[in-house]
């Protein structure tokens, strides 16, 4: 069982990237941090008694269920509901507005001048930008596999898919992302 | 797109670690709002951890072992305190057993002194004084059955 310090270090490593991967997926803040609320609580409250070990997985399920949970509830409330579909199958691209602002290249984080510091901000917006641009399953296999840390076995497992519909999504999410962010002269 | 990209499993890898790497030197610009919203979600969920950790050890727990479910005890019971208290009642039927038996000798004790008693107070109350029993005579004719003393006087 972890033990109650384990359970709050866990949810304070994780808290931000979950937050961020929520807001990709919904592109909404408040619905964001709910989400990330919800789904600290159901871990809390209904897998207290399992180990530590078991925490990363758990989570990483309980808030991709919390999301699609999310959509339903949107889907029921509005008629236009336009993310769900995208969410559960392998459709293009959305379409959404992109913030057009080019970055200088070759940029490095240590010595940031303030000129330096607001096109590091820009890239990464503009990387964010391409992440939700993603298709769902191929953003949610990128930010499991690569931001999460998961082996492909577990990003399987957590995405309910097979391994290899993981290293397809991961790949096509790479190439796409590549594409996008040499096409506006960003390289990360 | 670099045709060698594609092909490249490591390069895709690097790339892909490369742009988390941004991702993650952002988490810290979240705004101030968002890192306090997130902190009170995590405190509220820590709350209700320690409210269902509290129940978990209150409660008993079913363990299942070759198909067969026992009624076991809840983790609390692994606490000093509890085992203390368990070993005791353990011992109760022990005690109880113990008890029984003295009470059952001290009643039979109490028993054999008042029919000893009974003897004693009949023998003093009968006709016959008690310095006939230091008399050897008597003691041998207490001694013969009384069916032979009868027929010899008849």
């Amino acid at each position: 069982m972890a033990t109650e310090k384990e359970l709050s270090d866990f949810l304070k490593s994780v808290e931000k990237r979950a937050f961020k991967r929520s807001i990709y997926h919904v592109r909404d803040e408040e619905a964001a941090l709910d989400i990330v609320q919800d789904s600290m609580m159901k871990l809390a409250e209904h897998y207290a008694e399992k180990p530590a070990s078991e925490l990363p997985m758990l989570f990483q399920r309980i808030l991709s269920n919390t999301t699609l949970d999310w959509f339903r509830r949107q889907k029921t409330k509005n008629a236009l509901f336009t993310n769900f579909n995208e969410f559960e199958s392998e459709s293009g691209p959305d379409e959404m507005d992109f913030l057009d602002i080019k970055s200088s290249e070759n940029e490095t984080l240590m010595g940031e001048s303030a000129e330096q510091n607001f096109s590091h901000t820009q890239n990464v917006q503009e990387i964010e930008e391409e992440i939700k641009k993603l298709p769902a399953r191929q953003r949610e296999a990128f930010l499991l596999r690569y931001w999460e840390e998961l082996d492909v076995s577990e990003t399987a497992s957590a995405m309910g898919c097979s391994e290899g519909s993981v290293k397809t999504h991961c790949s096509r999410a790479i190439q796409a992302l590549y594409s996008a962010l040499t096409a506006k002269g960003i390289k990360p | 797109m670099t045709p060698g990209f594609k092909s490249t499993f490591s390069t895709q890898d690097i790339f892909a670690r490369r742009v988390v790497q941004e991702l993650d030197n952002s988490l810290d610009d979240l705004p101030h709002h968002v890192s306090e919203r997130l902190r009170v979600a995590r405190l509220r969920a820590m709350g209700l951890h320690k409210r269902t950790a509290e129940q978990l050890a209150f409660s008993p727990s079913i363990q299942i072992q070759n198909g067969v479910a026992t009624l076991g005890r809840g983790p609390a019971s692994e606490s000093g305190y509890s085992v203390f208290w368990e070993k005791l009642v353990s011992f109760l039927p022990l005690i109880a057993l113990l008890l029984g038996l003295m009470i059952i000798h001290e009643f039979q004790n109490d028993l054999r002194v008042r029919e000893l008693a009974d003897v004693d107070q009949a023998l003093l109350l009968d006709d016959l004084p008690p310095d006939a029993y230091t008399d050897p005579g008597f003691l041998k004719f207490l001694s013969v059955p009384r069916e032979s003393v009868e027929s010899a006087q008849q």
